[in-house]
């Protein structure tokens, strides 16, 4: 075996002077898919991207060990990451009079910051005003992707039938048998791994190899099918088998890197959107990139009212420039591409681009998450440490709340993300009161003995949760920025006074000594699943885009990221994100064939 | 990047077991106190020499040596907070280490009325169980520094040479061939 490190393909020039077939704002997931789609259609494809092109392998070096970073991992010195405190106490933007010479969100504080500090925006340069609210930015070629926590599942009709099935908000213009083959498609072509376990709230992927569980984990797992619950290997959007048409990616080796770090893997067999996606689009010969471009602006024809292309601003030399296209595909990311609809004011358009139903914006929605529970299982006290950690992910706890059964307290679900086991830095070690010999031998004794586990609950969308744009602040650009009107309802709070009350529970069963529980909801943001800010449906009265992510009011206008959201499940976006993508890009390439656009 | 055939830049499964080979043998082989400071550690120089070295000896009265492991002096922790402090551009946290050691001395004072380098082992150790008897709700000046002192020890402890490998045992970060370690969900 040899790992071979293929370089990116060659950049194509940018040519602004040509009408390229499409311009695709953003390179994320969503992006990165929307590239794949429709260079492999054959439409000659110009995508910008806000941030820069980083030598991504050489920011995460993710075999480095702690000892050989002067700083074991930390960012230089003036480099701030902001808490919770910060985030509750304070008020956005929360950067203003920071003596700190760069400020960056929570993430930064993982273990590991020196590693995400260029993937991660400056808040400095990036304030919003209004609400609470954790706001996680990646400006880089792939976005978040490039560290994203890889949870990969499917939605199912509990959640695209939702209103049918408790009378609250809208039901998505599409059911789970439209989109099946394209997440199919997804799983086949970017590699996923897991277990089936048929279960019509989360159906199956094309699963290749899984993670294993540990022994904490089995003994959960079979505690829980004595109540028909099901705790399964972590669906981790990662190739374990390997990808024979990718030749950027490798397959999973073990290595742990991304649970250690902020995520990230500099091998790629974590998907992320630049190998996984842009760079065998780009191979096509029909992508070019332009990093360092900051749309604002969605052009629009005077006389047509459709759209014709961008305008952005090259973030080094703060020049305008504007780029043509036929078709305009936006892909920014839930908050960033309701802002420029929301920046992109014309005549024919004067509350924002494709917002004629007043809809941009509104209907924001994510998951809540913070609280879960911690136990010890006491078998493992004193055992060799073993090597738990070499797997992307530990385990899930699907959805088991309002299925069949209807809670008095709130309506949906949410699903536990745990893990267990030996770790490189044991992280109960704060926990373990004391010093001494005895200290270092409970450390010693004590580690890998505990498994924890947290949940993430969907947040019902609302028309009265929403973005709009600050009147007066502006970013370094000069661009007015977000703000947010946006805060968690009694339905989150009542669902997660469940969290806590059920993941106990679950521990209790399984024989596991509860010695830890996490009842506190973290700010709004937290998740970093922001939804549903330019949602689809049938009636563009009420919704802004429609089943294929195209706008009403605009026809050659495509959002296709989750900002198209009708609501937002307890499920992790991004497969979602990535299936929606795909199955209006094929849409978007048929349409343009027979010229509809 | 693909499993597939011989580069030049390529690194081999060979080299991979050899570089893991050689960080497992590292530890093991610079043990002691005349290990040096690793290539890539922080300059140091925000405290002074008797400074550090009462903090070198408080470090190592909460993660002593022991027939498992040698402990924080070995792992050469004082320098790393030291270095850390060193190029910190918070004054006010590097107050706060100034003060906390200055609480040290001066608790071991009033216990055993002389600072704590010149106090026998059982009386040190006295002054460390007085600071960290309020670990739970720390009040006084020394018992919020232990929870200082205790956060970066450890930290430095179990991010070192000695911490991962030869006290945590730690076997990841490294390449491994086939299944992973564990259980199939069956």
């Amino acid at each position: 075996m040899t790992l071979v490190r293929v370089p990116p393909p060659l950049e194509q020039d940018v040519d602004l002077s040509k009408t390229y077939d499409a311009v695709i704002v953003g390179s994320g997931a969503a992006g990165g898919m929307a590239a794949h789609v429709l260079t492999s259609r054959g439409l000659q494809v110009l995508m910008l991207e806000a941030g820069k092109k980083l030598p991504i392998e050489q920011e995460l070096r993710s075999m480095q060990w702690p000892y050989d970073h002067p700083r074991r991992g930390d960012a230089p010195p003036g480099s701030h990451h902001l808490s919770f405190n910060e985030y509750t106490i304070r008020k956005p933007p929360y950067a203003k009079g920071a003596a700190f010479k760069h400020v960056y969100s929570y993430v930064g504080g993982w273990s590991g910051s020196d590693y995400v500090k260029n993937i991660l925006v400056d808040e400095k340069d990036h304030p919003y005003t209004g609400t609470n609210y954790a706001w996680v930015r990646a400006r880089c070629l792939g976005g978040k992707t490039n560290i994203w926590g890889r949870l990969a599942l499917r939605l199912s009709d509990y959640d695209f039938k939702a209103k049918s099935h408790d009378g609250y908000g809208e039901d998505w213009p599409i059911s789970y048998a439209d989109l099946a083959p394209y997440y199919d498609k997804v799983d086949l072509y970017l590699g996923i791994s897991g277990v089936k376990e048929n279960l019509p709230h989360l159906p199956d992927s094309l699963f290749q190899r899984p993670n294993k569980l540990t022994f904490a984990e089995v003994k959960l797992r079979e505690s829980l099918k004595k109540t028909g619950q099901v705790l399964t290997p972590y669906r981790a959007g990662v190739t374990t088998d390997g990808l024979k048409h990718n030749r950027y990616r490798s397959k999973c080796y073990g290595r742990g890197a991304c649970d250690r770090r902020p995520g990230g893997c500099d091998i790629h067999a974590v998907f992320d959107s630049p190998t996984g996606l842009i760079y065998p689009a780009m191979d096509t010969g029909h992508l070019t990139v332009r990093p360092n471009s900051i749309a604002h602006e969605v052009l629009v024809d005077k006389n047509t009212g459709r759209a014709r292309g961008v305008a952005f601003l090259d973030s080094a030399t703060r020049k305008s420039y504007e780029a043509q296209a036929k078709v305009v595909v936006v892909a920014a990311s839930t908050l960033e591409s309701a802002r420029l609809l929301l920046l992109s004011r014309s005549p024919q358009h004067p509350n924002g681009l494709g917002n004629a139903s007043g809809h941009v914006g509104h209907n924001f929605c994510e998951h809540v998450m913070g609280p879960g529970v911690t136990g010890l299982v006491k078998e493992l006290v004193g055992k060799p440490h073993t090597l738990d950690d070499g797997r992307p992910g530990g385990f899930y706890i699907p959805r088991f709340r309002n299925l069949k059964d209807r809670q008095p307290g709130f309506i949906r679900g949410y699903g536990y993300e745990g893990n267990s086991g030996h770790s490189m830095f044991p992280a109960h070690v704060m926990d373990t009161p004391g010093f001494g010999a005895q200290f270092k031998k409970t450390v010693r004794d004590y580690a890998g003995a505990f498994i924890s586990m947290g949940a993430f609950g969907e947040v019902l969308p609302r028309y009265e949760s929403y973005v709009d744009l600050d009147p007066e602040t502006k970013d370094g650009w000069g661009i007015p920025v977000l703000r947010f009107h946006y805060q968690f309802s009694d339905n989150e709070r009542k669902m997660a006074e469940d969290m806590v009350a059920t993941g106990r529970e679950m521990l209790e069963a399984a024989g596991i000594e509860v010695v830890g529980q996490d009842k506190e909801i973290l700010t709004e943001g937290w998740s970093i699943h922001e939804l549903g800010t330019a949602r689809m449906g049938t009636d563009p009265k009420t919704s802004v885009l429609n089943q294929f992510q195209q706008s009403h009011d605009v026809r050659n206008l495509f959002v296709v990221d989750g900002s198209s959201h009708v609501s937002a499940s307890c499920q992790n976006p991004t497969w979602t994100i990535m299936a929606l993508a795909w199955r209006s890009c094929d849409y978007l390439a048929d349409e343009f064939r027979k010229g509809t656009l | 990047m693909t499993d597939a055939t011989d580069r030049p830049e390529s690194l081999s499964r060979r080299e991979m077991i050899e570089a893991t080979a050689a960080a497992l043998a590292a530890p093991l082989l610079s043990v002691g106190p005349a290990a040096a400071p690793p290539a890539t550690a922080l300059p140091g120089g925000f405290l002074t020499a008797a400074e550090l070295a009462l903090l070198d000896a408080l470090t190592d009265l909460i993660i002593p040596t022991d027939d498992h492991s040698p402990g924080a002096r070995a792992a050469l922790v004082a320098g790393y907070i030291d270095g850390r402090l060193a190029e910190s551009l918070e004054p006010e946290w590097q107050a706060r280490w100034r003060s906390g050691l200055e609480a040290v001395d001066g608790l071991s004072r009033e216990l055993n009325g002389k600072p704590f380098m010149q106090a026998t082992p059982d009386a040190r150790l006295a002054v460390l169980t007085r600071m960290a008897a309020g670990e739970a709700d720390p009040k006084t000046l020394a018992e919020r520094f232990f929870t200082e002192l205790k956060r970066w020890t450890v930290r430095g402890y179990y991010t070192s040479k000695i911490g991962i490998h030869v006290d945590q045992v730690y076997k990841g970060n490294v390449y491994q061939r086939g299944e992973y370690a564990g259980y199939d969900a069956k």
